[in-house]
């Protein structure tokens, strides 16, 4: 593997104002009942005064060891060499498997191409053109950092270096390329 | 189609994607669906999802949808995009946007339309409009749009047809800290909060009420420079989030927090006393007044402790002069805005932030900065004047009282078109014409704009969609919307020159036309068309550069330019800078900076902490002053709204995209208020004062104060046309009462309310 595409979303940052979720559906074509990425203000957590909120991006994390992978039957779900799990349409036989394997409830089905759908980074379009994706180049506050982790030298790899960041649902092994900068404020509920 | 599983899938999603609406006469649905067509290539031009206007880069994709980023030429906006402004293709070919004229053929606001031609819209309009002007005068017609962008071709229509009436949106919103701007400095200032070390903000809602150069600026200033953010606002909003430091401070209390910071500056010796003997008058008044506002007796007032606000007071010193205290946005929390406004400015002229980094600073326009330089830096753009317009003898209707002198040429008191409607105060009007403005929901007392309506003789809206004001009007005209239009160009100069112009994305969507062409054509109509002396929008943009074609091209090209470096007379580095790029630029004061030419335009040429013009229009009001103010019973509870950073105001509820983000308004309570009503949250509930009555639902919180509810305003419309907003969630403008603020002229949006479980 010679990229490794991660995502860096740094809590402090977002202002939750779900500039990316509307960027995503626009640039992906993302049907009105359904969505790729979300940003959940959640909250507020603590006592008064001392409140926060937490902005959680709800989008796939993109796993190592993707659960989605390992279930499906037929190959359509794979991930690629640049480390993006993505979907074969040709080859899903629409068994939902993967729906419901994924533990951070990402994939879902697109109810006008009847296949799983779910954030791919943008990799047909934006990545493709060398864009950052959508979410990342619209982000009002910066709060998006996107690259090749095994580019020393990127942008992303000196965050993820120098800053403290956690991943969702460790514990399940499946070891997230979405990584988190948690809030000042209050502590991290992965 | 095949049977497979997947259609299965398909099948039992489609239930919950489905839209039904009747459609709309005028509607893109009842003229059916045309073509997208427009500029493969991204064409760099201006959003106008909400009045912050920032630079995009959009095109066509596929003819299927248009893509709409940030330009990146405009380096402050760093190429980002809200959720309104990605979500502008969605209102462009919404099938509920109107794209045909129509005309009422049931009652007023009954919502019962046909679809007409232009001419006949036309026609029925100027019959109408020289009808009153011959019976009633032309003053007996008022014209109001949304300050901005084309709202000058509105107002020159009503120059020429006669009337003096003209009124922005700006009593409603931000004519608060404009009005006291005048007052002090002479003029509005800019804060430079990107540079800022201590930013001090009551309630300005950045984070929500998105203004893109200026929320990226403060993050970036807080994540990345280490500023530290003080907030004080009743509610826990996204700016109180990401602040160091949060108060709930009582609603309309903030003037008191302000006038206790200003007396610490005095009484503790923190002020910079070089920098107010040089540049203030009336500083004396203003210290002996302040005196007795100690932060012991703040905290009295607005339940900030006073131990706090001299802790603050010291931070912001220290950090001067790069620290600011920022004078707001939207600015009616209570009749005492002038007084407000103007004790936040005066905590900025204490620490001596004017002109420096991090501080306030005037734009400086291609005009003002090539003098500085010596030479031409930066074009200058001319503005088309029309000769022999009709003298106009009528006075305005806000015109009644000395106070409101400095609003009237700031957009006038909006709130004035109710009484001169209803009580014929000064004068009895007949007419109103409308553009891109929703009174019913930005205004105040809804009850009382649909009796005005009601009365008026005709009424003509221009918009894009049926509004709810737009609802009770005669004639409906629908306007392209931005991605469809090309205007003039725009000075958006900062710290240095700059322009930046809007263009056509897109082919025209049905049969809409930009507001600029509606206006002349009316005119033309009205028989005042040799007032509207230009062909089309490009001649007006050539006019502007003064026929230099290249320029346009360039401006048109990059959709952004700017020109020089920036330029803070009292930054000796940034001066230094210049005078090294500019060989002929006006030579420096011995400190290496430009701080005597800093100039005021107030009656005494300096900043004016107290002001004999100010005493001269409004007795009492020369020195800031602390006044008590009643915004609610005793039994009631506040009653505060805020903005939310997926909508404008009350411009975008209907807009698919935005509205499948956000249709309602909960109401937010404190979990002992409610507990005290026995609500649980997501009970049903009304809401409830002398002003009106609203339903909705609760949202138990601890980020409110017990004593006060919140809710986001724009929700809530009550017209059907608006299929998507109305009837969801609370309708706040009608739970404010009427009342005029002194000297702002602004409306009021706190007031007092009652709560009970349905």
């Amino acid at each position: 593997m010679t990229k490794r595409y991660v995502l860096v979303h740094d809590e402090n940052k977002c202002i939750g104002c779900q500039a990316c979720n509307v960027a995503c559906r626009s640039e992906n074509n993302v049907p009105e009942s359904v969505t790729r990425l979300q940003v959940r203000i959640e909250g507020p957590y603590g006592n008064f005064p001392h409140l926060h909120f937490k902005y959680n991006r709800v989008s796939c994390e993109q796993c190592e060891n993707a659960p989605c992978v390992k279930v499906c039957p037929t190959g359509a779900a794979y991930v690629n060499a640049d480390g993006i799990v993505s979907i074969n349409e040709n080859k899903c036989v629409g068994c939902l498997y993967c729906v419901a394997a994924c533990p951070y409830k990402v994939r879902f089905i697109n109810p006008e191409t009847r296949v799983p759908d779910k954030c791919d980074f943008c990799k047909e379009t934006r990545l493709a053109r060398g864009e950052d994706p959508a979410c990342v180049s619209v982000c009002p506050t910066q709060a998006l950092v996107f690259g090749d982790a095994n580019d020393l030298n990127s942008e992303v790899r000196k965050v993820l270096d120098t800053k403290p960041h956690y991943q969702q649902k460790v514990n399940l092994g499946t070891e997230p390329r979405v990584y988190r900068i948690p809030s000042r404020k209050g502590g991290i509920k992965a | 189609m095949k049977l497979d599983r997947r259609t299965f899938i398909k099948g039992a999603g489609a239930g919950t994607a489905g839209c039904v609406f009747a459609t709309l006469p005028g509607s893109l649905a009842a003229l059916g669906q045309t073509g997208l067509s427009g500029s493969a290539e991204s064409v760099a031009s201006i959003c106008e999802m909400c009045s912050t206007r920032c630079p995009i880069s959009a095109r066509v994709v596929n003819g299927k949808n248009v893509s709409i980023l940030g330009n990146k030429k405009a380096k402050s906006f760093g190429g980002a995009v809200c959720a309104r402004g990605g979500a502008g293709h969605s209102q462009l070919y919404d099938k509920q946007r109107i794209v045909k004229p129509l005309k009422r053929v049931g009652e007023r606001g009954e919502g019962k339309w046909a679809e007409i031609e232009w001419d006949e819209a036309y026609a029925i309009i100027a019959e109408n409009l020289n009808k009153i002007k011959a019976q009633h005068g032309a003053e007996s017609v008022a014209f109001s749009s949304k300050s901005g962008s084309l709202s000058g071709h509105l107002f020159h229509l009503a120059k020429a047809f006669g009337s003096p009436n003209t009124f922005t949106h700006a009593s409603t919103c931000p004519a608060g800290y404009v009005v006291a701007a005048k007052a002090i400095f002479g003029g509005k200032v800019k804060r430079d909060l990107s540079n800022s070390k201590y930013i001090i903000n009551f309630g300005h809602n950045l984070y929500e009420g998105i203004n893109m150069s200026e929320t990226r600026g403060m993050m970036n200033a807080q994540m990345e420079k280490g500023a530290k953010l003080v907030v004080f606002e009743p509610r826990f909003s996204i700016v109180a989030d990401k602040a160091d430091e949060w108060y709930a401070i009582k609603p309309g209390t903030d003037v008191a927090v302000a006038l206790a910071i200003c007396h610490t500056l005095i009484e503790d010796d923190l002020y910079d006393k070089a920098f107010v003997a040089q540049y203030v008058a009336g500083f004396d008044a203003f210290a002996q007044e302040v005196k007795a506002y100690t932060p012991e007796w703040a905290e009295s007032v607005s339940d900030v402790p006073a131990e706090d606000i001299r802790r603050i007071t010291h931070e912001y010193a220290a950090a001067a002069p790069h620290a600011v205290v920022d004078f707001g946005h939207r600015s009616s929390f209570t009749t005492e805005e002038f007084e407000m406004r103007r004790a936040l400015y005066a905590a900025n002229v204490l620490i001596g932030n004017i002109e420096r980094k991090g501080g306030l600073y005037f734009g400086k326009k291609a005009s003002k900065y090539n003098k500085f330089a010596g030479e031409k830096v930066a074009p200058t753009l001319a503005k088309p004047g029309v000769e022999g317009m009709p003298s106009i003898d009528a006075k305005r209707i806000d015109m009644v009282d000395d106070q409101y002198a400095l609003l009237w040429s700031s957009g006038g008191i909006y709130q004035t078109i109710l009484d001169a409607t209803l009580e014929a105060k000064p004068y009895q009007l007949h007419g109103w014409v409308m553009s891109r403005t929703n009174p019913m929901q930005t205004m105040t007392d809804r009850a009382r704009i649909v009796e005005t309506m009601q009365k008026l003789d005709f009424i003509v809206a221009c918009d894009i969609y049926i509004s709810e004001s737009a609802a009770y009007a005669d004639i409906f005209l629908p306007e392209s919307t931005y991605l469809e239009r090309d205007e003039e160009i725009v000075d958006k100069s900062g710290k240095n020159p700059a322009y930046y112009v809007r263009q056509r994305v897109v082919d025209t969507i049905g049969d809409t036309k930009p507001s600029w062409m509606i206006w002349k054509e009316l005119a033309n109509q009205l028989g005042q068309g040799l007032y509207f002396p230009w062909d089309n929008m490009e001649t007006l943009q050539l006019f502007q550069v003064d026929k230099d074609a290249a320029l346009l091209n360039t401006i048109k090209r990059d959709g952004w330019v700017s020109y020089g470096k920036p330029l803070m007379l009292r930054e000796r580095e940034m001066v230094k800078t210049f005078t090294d790029t500019y060989p002929n630029a006006k030579a420096v004061d011995d400190d290496g900076t430009y701080a005597s030419q800093l100039s005021f335009k107030t009656p005494s040429g300096k900043i004016e902490l107290s002001s004999d013009k100010v005493e001269q229009m409004a007795p009492g009001r020369g020195v800031i002053r602390y006044r008590e103010v009643t915004m609610k019973k005793a039994d009631e509870l506040f009653f505060i709204q805020g903005k939310v950073a997926v909508h404008t105001n009350a411009g975008t509820q209907n807009v698919p995209m935005l509205a499948n983000l956000m249709s309602d308004n909960a109401v937010w309570i404190h979990p002992i208020t409610a507990g005290l009503l026995n609500i649980a949250n997501g009970d049903a509930i009304r809401i409830y004062n002398a002003t009106g009555s609203e339903e909705g639902h609760a949202l138990v919180t601890p980020g409110i104060r017990p004593d006060t509810v919140f809710a986001y305003m724009g929700c809530g419309s009550k017209n059907k046309e608006l299929a998507r907003a109305t009837g969801k969630g609370v309708h706040c403008g009608n739970l404010l009462p009427h009342i005029t603020s002194p000297v702002t002229g602004m409306n009021l949006h706190t007031t007092g309310v009652k709560i009970a479980k349905l």
